[in-house]
């Protein structure tokens, strides 16, 4: 997250004595004080080791649940291949799984960091240091980040040890877990802008799970709501079985040509209703796979998600094809010509720049938030709360 | 006293929502000297503490700290001030040397003068052998302590003290007393809010007094202009009545002891008054002020209220 740094100049007032630091100024220094100070109270409490324990132990119990299930389904039903058949979905679902857990846990790192603090007294301590407000809001953003990005590396062995199942390219570990730790400093951002608004801090909790499930659930039920509204009634060019063509016969149908009236979902015009979803933002920014059978094969699910979404992007195919799937299924009816259109390419257009920059957005707007409302001297204080 | 030192604040208002916490203020606190600021319960202390350390904006007024105004130049204002506020946290995980640490990194200190700054501040303070102790074991009266020198750290011009001496035992409430006076010494301005007021007769010069907000009264507690109570008690309380009716000022009997209540103006007369009295034959036993000159001029300040 990059973060402008802004010195405010000499002040007109005050008989030539400079205003000294604004409240954007940031300096290592002041960054560091903050940052430190917060992980310093975050390691010292027992807690925090034993989330940590327990994160490493279910995340890892998660990947050899997986992993021996699929080892065994594939064995028992011969559904060959080996290791790389079941790779992907084991990857998918530990991937899914440490996101969501992620979800979970990210918000209870910041929520409380603004609120909590000036319940126990220790924030107007510290606002009337030489701390600018930005300094200090991003200080805590910084702690409250890199205590996330601790469960992470804790889940990346399992990573890892799904990547090895195969089925997956390494390159995927490297974007998701990229993805998966801007996600996390994102929750942290917003948990930070909320526990600044709101007084108690499980309000601030509530509400910033409140967003999270906003955009991770929320946004694409309204994309499924929205199916009616964006779907129209078209002419449609179909390759279709000859008109009159009676299935008794022994000759195979002829294809051609037909207009048909159906209704057309413009998935294009609502996609970016899924963009900002978490598990839309890691799935879309692995390489695309673009093969659906290869795909439905190797039930990786991330690289479903994003082939999903890639296609709600891709929106009207145009033409469609209704005529050789019965050409070629039945053999011995006679040799047809290619089908005249062209199988479905989902776009190669990203979707998740969309996702994270909404997300980005979002995290920024918490950090704004925070960092207004440390500012001194404070001219209104939010309901219930106390300066010191 | 330089127009640009101390705390200077005139007409300041703040409320919050329909209630006026406080309703017009004027202080001033000259530099070398400890200011009392006193006033009963919820009368706006700590609220006008917020606004002088740039924590809160008034509605209305203008306040300079060292010559800075902390609305339009918190920052410099910041700098020069101490605060200590009345009820605060420690970060209970961290050392009482920690605290100070981060506190002087916040004030950015350095690294090294940082820690200088911590060990001899917490010598001040005496904390030196509880230095490595997490701050959660100190008692509550080493916390107040532990805070004092947070407010320390920067060496301000300016200390804003809320409530300093609650919680301290007889022996750190003389140290503080010590404390305070060394520092005005050195030529800092120090505001004191306390309800303790007999503590605040020894170690305060001036005192302000506010109550529902304002400004009531204004005062040098070395004033010897102003009369105050003495208490004389006789061995033979009936003959001492006697010859007070007779030859003495006006009098009148304590409720809860023997004695009987004088208002003298200054030393001298009260000299003069124990001089005829002797002389008269009255066999008296003491003569000395009626509690504090801050308690007697904060109970008549309450007596006008009602």
């Amino acid at each position: 997250m990059s973060v402008d740094v802004e010195v405010v100049g000499s002040a007109p007032t005050g008989g030539g004595t400079p205003r000294g630091r604004g409240t954007w100024s940031l300096s290592w220094h002041g960054l560091r004080t903050v940052t430190v100070l917060e992980l310093r109270q975050r390691v010292r409490s027992t807690r925090w080791k034993t989330a940590l324990i327990v994160w490493f132990v279910v995340v890892g119990l998660i990947t050899l649940l997986t992993t021996g299930a699929f080892q065994m389904l594939s064995s028992d039903t011969g559904l060959t291949g080996g290791d790389a058949s079941y790779g992907g979905t084991v990857y998918s679902i530990v991937v899914g799984f440490v996101l969501f857990l992620g979800l979970l846990v990210a918000p209870t790192l910041s929520s409380g960091a603004i609120n909590g603090d000036r319940n126990a007294g220790t924030l107007a301590t510290l606002q009337v240091t030489l701390l600018s407000p930005a300094e200090i809001v991003l200080g805590k953003l910084a702690a409250a980040w890199i205590a996330a990005l601790a469960f992470l590396v804790a889940s990346i062995p399992f990573l890892a040890w799904a990547l090895i199942g195969g089925g997956v390219h390494w390159f995927a570990l490297l974007t998701t877990v990229l993805m998966l730790a801007l996600v996390l400093g994102v929750v942290c951002a917003i948990g930070l802008g909320f526990s600044a608004m709101v007084s108690k801090t499980s309000g601030s909790a509530v509400l910033t799970y409140l967003t999270i499930g906003a955009i991770t659930v929320a946004l694409p039920i309204l994309f499924g709501l929205l199916v009616p509204v964006t779907s129209t009634t078209e002419e449609v060019e179909v390759w279709d079985v000859e008109a009159g063509y009676n299935w008794e016969e022994t000759t195979a149908p002829e294809c051609e040509w037909q207009t048909h009236e159906m209704s057309v979902w413009h998935s294009e015009r609502t996609w970016w209703l899924l963009a900002p979803n978490p598990f839309v933002v890691v799935a879309d920014a692995q390489p695309l796979q673009g093969d659906v059978d290869v795909l439905a094969n190797e039930g990786n699910m991330l690289a479903m998600l994003q082939y999903g979404v890639r296609y709600a992007r891709t929106g009207d195919t145009g033409p469609q094809d209704w005529c050789s799937e019965f050409v070629s299924d039945e053999s011995g009816r006679g040799a047809q010509p290619d089908s005249p259109v062209e199988p479905v390419e989902v776009t190669d257009q990203l979707v998740w720049p969309w996702g994270l920059g909404f997300d980005l957005l979002l995290g920024a707007a918490g950090i704004l938030v925070a960092v207004n409302r440390l500012r001194i001297p404070t001219t209104e204080l939010p309901q219930g709360t106390r300066v010191a | 006293m330089t127009p640009d030192g101390g705390i200077r604040a005139q007409g300041v208002r703040r409320s919050f929502g329909p209630v006026h916490a406080v309703a017009d203020v004027d202080l001033v606190a000259a530099p070398g000297r400890v200011t009392a600021l006193i006033g009963p319960n919820g009368s706006g202390k700590t609220t006008l503490l917020l606004m002088l350390a740039g924590l809160l904006a008034p509605d209305a007024g203008s306040i300079r700290i060292a010559g800075a105004d902390p609305v339009a130049e918190n920052y410099v204002a910041r700098s020069r001030t101490g605060w200590m506020p009345d009820v605060f946290g420690t970060w209970d995980s961290l050392t009482a040397r920690e605290v100070l640490t981060t506190v002087a990194a916040a004030y950015r200190l350095d690294a090294a003068a940082g820690r200088d700054r911590a060990s001899e501040l917490l010598a001040l303070v005496h904390l030196s052998e509880l230095a490595d102790q997490p701050a959660h074991v100190l008692s509550r009266g080493q916390k107040q302590r532990l805070g004092l020198a947070r407010a320390l750290v920067h060496d301000p011009d300016v200390l804003l003290l809320d409530e300093p001496a609650s919680g301290l035992d007889p022996r750190s409430r003389v140290d503080l007393r010590v404390l305070l006076r060394q520092l005005a010494a050195e030529g800092k301005t120090i505001l004191v809010s306390s309800h303790v007021l007999t503590e605040l007769d020894e170690m305060a010069d001036d005192a302000v007094f506010i109550s529902r907000g304002r400004t009531v009264d204004t005062r040098s507690v070395a004033d010897g202009d102003r009369p105050r109570a003495w208490r004389l008690t006789g061995l033979d309380p009936v003959a001492l009545a006697a010859w007070l009716d007779e030859n003495g000022p006006a009098y009148r009997k304590e409720t809860d002891g023997p004695g009987v209540l004088v208002d003298l103006t200054g030393d001298a007369a009260a000299a003069e008054l124990l001089r005829s009295a002797v002389e008269g034959g009255v066999a008296v036993s003491s003569l000395a002020p009626a509690g504090g000159v801050l308690e007697q001029a904060y109970l008549a300040l309450e007596e006008e209220r009602r």
